[in-house]
């Protein structure tokens, strides 16, 4: 490994952990798509301040992107409340505005320079040692090492020093700000330093990368804890992973390394949105059809309570009357018996004492109509479940 | 057209997500077949923008993640891929691969006869469907639950329209590229919506202004040099947008501060009169002089308005003296029991 691709990885790193911090709020505020605005929009701003500086690495190009992505959020605030439009088509409709006028900008005055809307918008890691910062002519490392190592640490301070502002203001605003702290504040603090990150990041990786850092580990880690420090912890975990696991994939494979570090990211979603414990597709899908089934039990039982004739209690009877299928009721038949909810004798089929003593209970719910007692009940009856 | 029920569903910014989806598909195209013919290119953003799509719909579905997220999710990720894609054929040795990033950003001036035909025709095949399924897709729009207790198949109608929605996106990525894709799809649609209320006219109104737009933004980037067409249509877009937005006559802004305005000048009136008729009303006679001056120490009042009142037959004024008519002394008595007619 030379000492480039550690830097890479590094910065991949830092640019991961940077991004999903301020990616964590965004998805638990539902703002992520403003995300993927500011990074269209802080077009125009760079645009600008190239003219200003004529310097593609002054400090006032970071400053007039962020400054870009706030006047964004502006914008799709203020459209929004004017009430003519929703608040998703407002987005829409500031950021390719914006982002048309910084490629116009580009086309008539910038053409002959390196600032380039490909460039912009996907980023090359690959480049980023070249670019060496040098203090007194001493070469300390690679710049964009140094910009995102600096991002990170204001993050990191204002995380900890406002942690539990954001915390509070995210989840209930009207709390937050009875108690005193302005929502509109932390909204707009919440976005600068999602503006700045993004700036900071999309010159080592390209705006795409950045809106997804910082949706996708935080969406990932969202699936699989609903703890906001374990969450953030997941998130940045999720975020490094993939930076590294990304620049060898696309090492091995000679492409792009933002679009293979998106494409982990994505990978690592889909198993995680499939097989999450309690979120994932197969946990809700399993769940689905386990609750189908206590259904059909707690229907079949009240059947039962509700027929002491012998022709309405037979096995066959049950498929005609309530319409289900064959192997339907067959597995409600089982399941019932396992439970020690019936005997079946001589396929005419009766209810025990437990199977008698649940399904009054489950009359009393259905009468009461008191949420928080069917879980508990199926609980106490339920050895095995469906 | 399409952007119309894509604004109204609030899936504005499906149309963004949809338009990154579509590029991983367009790599996949071009490294299966290894050629560049547009159609199979379109098969494939077709495809892979669907596939976005109803993967969106299972996030949204299935988990606890909201739409945004989701939508951020799928954009990103997929254009992600697409790129890392873009990327592994560059390094291919096959010398069709130029211009494969032209879908990024479009650029009309590339359009030739054919795709112009394959454009016309699919337009008129989605006009076509939606004017035969008109009435199911209004109903579903509005009123989704209503739809399914009449027994219209809302799925079937639902996944029919995110197609189109697809179809149409996908097509226009040639002529405005990926990033401006949803503006072209929203920008019309938003700005037709600031002028009816009724879906059929904002239909045809946002058809009207996309068409506009796509005109007017081609003239002007014909006339300039070095300027791409895609950016100059979606900024003269965002143009009607604006303009909308402001001089529509019954949601626009300007109408609206004018009426805000009209308002608290009517509410400033009303209270000068209640503030006249407490004073009045410890008097016998209600038309029993008073100076001007008492009523400066009252916020709100200015000659004007008490103008405005003498022009109404509430007040009479001798020299410095007003005094309430029967008739303003009536009103203002009402002021507070009813709603006058003066209100608005």
């Amino acid at each position: 490994m030379s000492n480039a691709q550690i830097e890479i990885q590094l910065i991949a790193s830092l640019v991961a952990v940077a991004c999903a911090i301020p990616g964590t709020f965004l998805v638990l505020r539902k703002m992520a798509m403003i995300s993927d605005a500011i990074s269209h929009s802080i077009l125009p701003g760079i645009v600008i301040g190239f003219f200003m500086t004529q310097d593609l690495n002054s400090p006032l190009l970071i400053l007039l992107a962020a400054v870009t992505g706030i006047v964004t959020v502006v914008l799709v605030e203020y459209i929004q409340k004017t009430g003519l439009v929703k608040e998703d088509t407002a987005i829409g409709l500031v950021f390719p505005a914006l982002f048309s006028i910084g490629v116009i900008l580009i086309a008539k005055n910038a053409n002959d320079i390196h600032l380039d809307v490909d460039a912009v918008l996907l980023g090359e890691l690959a480049f980023a040692p070249f670019d060496r910062l040098l203090i007194a002519g001493a070469d300390v490392g690679p710049k964009s090492l140094w910009i995102i190592g600096c991002i990170l640490l204001i993050t990191i301070g204002l995380l900890l020093a406002f942690f539990k502002e954001v915390k509070i203001s995210t989840f209930d605003t009207g709390l937050a700000a009875s108690l005193g702290f302005s929502p509109a504040i932390i909204h707009y603090g919440l976005m600068t330093v999602s503006s700045v990150t993004t700036v900071g990041a999309f010159d080592a990786v390209g705006a795409i990368l950045v809106v997804a850092l910082m949706i996708a580990p935080a969406a990932t880690a969202y699936l699989l804890t609903n703890n906001l420090k374990r969450m953030l912890i997941y998130a940045i975990c999720f975020g490094v992973f993939c930076a590294i696991s990304g620049y060898w994939f696309a090492h091995w494979l000679d492409a792009s390394i933002a679009g293979s570090i998106t494409t982990m990211l994505g990978f690592i979603f889909l198993l995680v949105y499939l097989f999450a414990p309690n979120k994932g597709v197969i946990a809700v899908l399993y769940r689905e059809k386990q609750q189908r089934t206590e259904v059909s039990l707690l229907t079949f039982l009240l059947h039962l309570r509700n027929h002491n004739e012998e022709e309405e209690r037979h096995v066959n009877h049950l498929n005609e009357h309530i319409n289900w299928q064959k192997v339907r009721s067959k597995t409600v038949l089982e399941l019932a018996l396992k439970n020690n909810m019936i005997l079946i004798d001589n396929n005419i089929v009766s209810l025990t004492k437990k199977g008698k003593d649940f399904t009054s209970q489950a009359i009393d719910y259905i009468i009461t109509n008191e949420d928080s007692k069917i879980e508990h009940m199926k609980d106490d009856f339920f050895l095995f479940r469906g | 057209m399409l952007g119309s029920f894509a604004v109204l569903r609030k899936q504005s910014l499906l149309g963004d997500a949809i338009s990154h989806a579509a590029l991983p598909g367009i790599a996949i195209a071009f490294l299966i077949t290894g050629t560049k013919d547009s159609n199979i290119l379109l098969l494939g953003a077709l495809i892979s923008g669907l596939i976005g799509t109803f993967w969106i719909r299972g996030i949204v579905k299935k988990t606890h993640l909201k739409s945004d997220t989701a939508l951020g999710l799928i954009l990103s990720l997929f254009f992600g891929f697409g790129m890392l894609l873009l990327t592994y054929i560059q390094k291919q040795p096959n010398a069709n691969q130029a211009g494969l990033d032209k879908y990024l950003f479009g650029q009309a001036a590339t359009l030739v006869e054919s795709d112009v035909w394959l454009m016309s025709l699919v337009t008129g095949f989605c006009l076509l469907v939606l004017l035969l399924f008109w009435k199911e897709f209004k109903i579903l729009l509005f009123d989704a639950d209503y739809t399914k207790t009449l027994g219209f198949n809302t799925t079937f109608i639902d996944v029919l329209i995110t197609s189109f929605i697809v179809l149409a996106i996908v097509l226009g990525l040639q002529t405005v590229g990926v990033v401006l894709m949803s503006a072209m799809l929203l920008a019309p649609a938003a700005a037709a919506r600031q002028w009816t209320n009724s879906l059929g006219v904002m239909v045809f109104l946002a058809a009207l202004f996309g068409a506009f737009s796509g005109v007017f933004g081609t003239a002007i980037s014909a006339s300039q040099n070095n300027l791409s067409t895609g950016p100059v249509i979606v900024i003269v877009a965002s143009v009607f947008v604006l303009v909308s937005f402001i001089f529509s006559p019954s949601r626009g802004l300007l109408f609206k501060q004018i009426r805000f305005i009209k308002n608290r000048r009517d509410l400033k009136l009303h209270k000068t009169l209640a503030f006249m008729y407490h004073i009045a009303k410890t008097h016998d006679n209600i038309s029993h002089p008073h100076t001007i001056k008492i009523l400066n120490n009252f916020q709100g009042f200015t000659k004007r308005t008490l103008q405005k009142l003498v022009d109404k037959q509430y007040v009479t004024l001798h020299g410095s003296n007003w005094s309430l008519t029967k008739e303003g002394f009536k009103t203002a008595s009402n002021l507070y029991n009813q709603q006058s007619d003066s209100h608005e």
